[in-house]
C-alpha cells in the first residue's frame, strides 16, 4: 500500500512537472505580437449584417415594406462593423 | 440612430442609410427613384430611353433632362480622361460576349463564341452632338452608348441628394460606388470596408470617411469565359478589347460620386502608365490600387482615410509618390 501511495505521489509529481516544462517551451517558441507577419487574408471578415426586422414608421405607408434598423451604438474605431463596403460591383 | 434599407437594382446590390426622424420616406423615394432610372438607362432593356437612344444612330432623338445631362458628363470626362473613359463601346463590349445583363450571364453563360473579326471602326464618342435648345442628341451611325461608366455614379448622386432632402446624415451606396452626405451624429467618420478583389468576402483595409464619394472598379467582379479567354467588362477604348491592366481594382476618395466612379475606371484601365497623367489636374482626388498580390497602392495622402489597423508594413507597402 504505501508502495502505491509513493507511486502515486511520483506520477503526479513527474507529470505536473512534464507539462510545466512543455507549456513553457510553447511560449517560449511561440511568435511575439511584435513578430507576427501582416496577411491580408488573415485580417478579421465581415460581421453578418444585422437581421431584417420590422419597423414602425409612424403613420407612412411603408409598413409592410422590409427593412433593417441598424442600432446607433457608440463605434469602436477599429471595432469592423461597417455595413458599408466597396470592391467593384 | 442610423436606418439602413439594402435591395438590388441595376445588377448589383444597393444600400441606403440614414439618420433622422424622415429616413424611412427618404430611403424609399431613393428607391423608388433608382428604380426609375435602372428602368430609364438600361442597355439591356429594350424600352429604357438609352436603347431608344441607341437604336436612333443616325438621327436627331428628343431625349430627357436627365438623359442629357449624362451624356453632356460622359462627354466631359471623356475629354478628361484623354479618351480612355468612352462610353462608346458598347459594340466592343457585346463582341467580348457581354451582350445581356450580367445576372443572365452569370446564370446561363454567354450565348456562343464570338469568333467574328475586328469590329469596323466606330466613330469618335466626342462626334456626338448636342441640340440644347430643343434637348436633342444626335449619336452618328454605328455608335452605340453603355452608360454603364458612369450611370451608377450619376443615379447615387441624385439618390443621394434625394435621400438628404429628407436626411441631414445619409448615404447611398451602389455596388459599393457610395456617395455620404454629412457625418453620422455619434462624431465617428463614415466606415467602409475595401474589398479584396481576389475574395471580396475578405477585407483588405477599413477606410473611414467623413463625407464624400468612394468607388471601386475591379476587373474581378463581372468576368465570364469566351471561349478559352476570361474576359471582363471593364473595356480599354484603345485596344477595344478588356483592359490589360496592371491592377486588379481601383478606388477613389473624392468629393464627388460621379468623378469618383468615372476615374476609378479610368485609372484601372489606364494603369501605372496613366496614372500621372490622368491625376495631373485632380488634387482632390485620392486612389488605392490593388495589384495582382493584394499589394495596395496609392495617392501620396490615401493613408488618411485608411485606419492603420495592422502593422505599419501595410501602410508604407508599395506607395506610389
Amino acid at each position: 500500500m504505501k508502495l502505491l501511495k509513493l507511486g502515486i505521489r511520483f506520477w503526479i509529481t513527474l507529470t505536473s512537472l512534464l507539462s510545466f516544462a512543455s507549456g513553457w517551451i510553447m511560449l517560449a517558441h511561440a511568435p511575439k505580437p511584435s513578430q507576427a507577419e501582416y496577411s491580408s487574408a488573415s485580417v478579421t471578415t465581415l460581421e453578418p449584417l444585422p437581421p431584417l426586422s420590422d419597423f414602425n414608421a409612424g403613420g407612412n405607408n411603408f409598413q409592410n415594406q422590409p427593412s433593417f434598423d441598424i442600432q446607433s451604438q457608440p463605434r469602436a474605431r477599429l471595432g469592423f462593423n461597417s455595413f458599408f463596403s466597396t470592391g467593384g460591383s | 440612430m442610423i436606418r439602413s434599407m439594402g435591395f438590388r437594382a441595376m445588377n448589383t446590390e444597393v444600400l441606403l442609410a440614414a439618420e433622422g426622424e424622415e429616413a424611412i420616406a427618404g430611403m424609399y423615394a431613393a428607391k423608388l427613384f433608382i428604380e426609375d432610372c435602372e428602368l430609364r438607362f438600361s442597355r439591356f432593356l429594350p424600352a429604357s430611353e438609352l436603347s431608344e437612344l441607341n437604336r436612333s444612330s443616325g438621327n436627331w432623338l428628343a431625349v430627357s433632362n436627365e438623359l442629357l445631362e449624362m451624356l453632356q458628363l460622359s462627354l466631359k470626362y471623356h475629354h478628361e480622361t484623354f479618351g480612355i473613359f468612352d462610353p462608346s463601346i458598347l459594340s466592343d463590349l457585346k463582341q467580348a460576349g457581354y451582350d445581356r445583363s450580367m445576372d443572365e450571364i452569370r446564370t446561363k453563360g454567354v450565348a456562343d463564341v464570338h469568333h467574328a473579326s475586328r469590329l469596323p471602326s466606330r466613330p469618335a464618342f466626342d462626334e456626338i452632338s448636342f441640340d440644347l435648345a430643343d434637348k436633342r442628341v444626335l449619336i452618328p451611325s454605328n455608335m452605340e452608348i453603355d452608360l454603364g461608366g458612369i450611370a451608377k455614379g450619376w443615379i447615387v448622386e441624385k439618390a443621394a441628394r434625394l435621400l438628404h432632402s429628407y436626411a441631414d446624415v445619409c448615404g447611398v451606396s451602389a455596388g459599393g460606388d457610395i456617395l455620404f452626405i454629412g457625418s453620422p451624429l455619434d462624431g465617428y467618420d463614415w466606415d467602409v470596408y475595401l474589398e479584396d478583389p481576389r475574395d471580396p468576402a475578405q477585407m483588405l483595409s477599413q477606410l473611414h470617411i467623413p463625407s464624400g464619394a468612394v468607388a471601386t472598379s475591379s476587373v474581378m467582379k463581372r468576368t465570364w469565359h469566351q471561349g478559352e479567354k476570361v474576359r471582363h467588362h471593364l473595356i480599354d477604348p484603345r485596344t477595344g478589347e478588356p483592359a490589360n491592366t496592371n491592377w486588379l481594382s481601383v478606388t477613389v476618395i473624392c468629393p464627388n460620386i460621379i468623378t469618383a466612379d468615372v476615374y476609378a475606371k479610368a485609372l484601372l484601365i489606364g494603369g501605372e502608365k496613366e496614372r500621372l497623367h490622368l491625376l495631373k489636374d485632380k488634387p482632390e482626388l485620392e486612389f488605392i490600387a490593388v495589384d495582382p498580390n493584394g499589394n495596395l497602392r496609392g495617392s501620396q495622402n490615401y493613408k488618411e482615410y485608411t485606419y492603420a489597423f495592422a502593422s505599419d508594413t501595410f501602410l508604407s507597402t508599395g506607395i506610389v509618390h
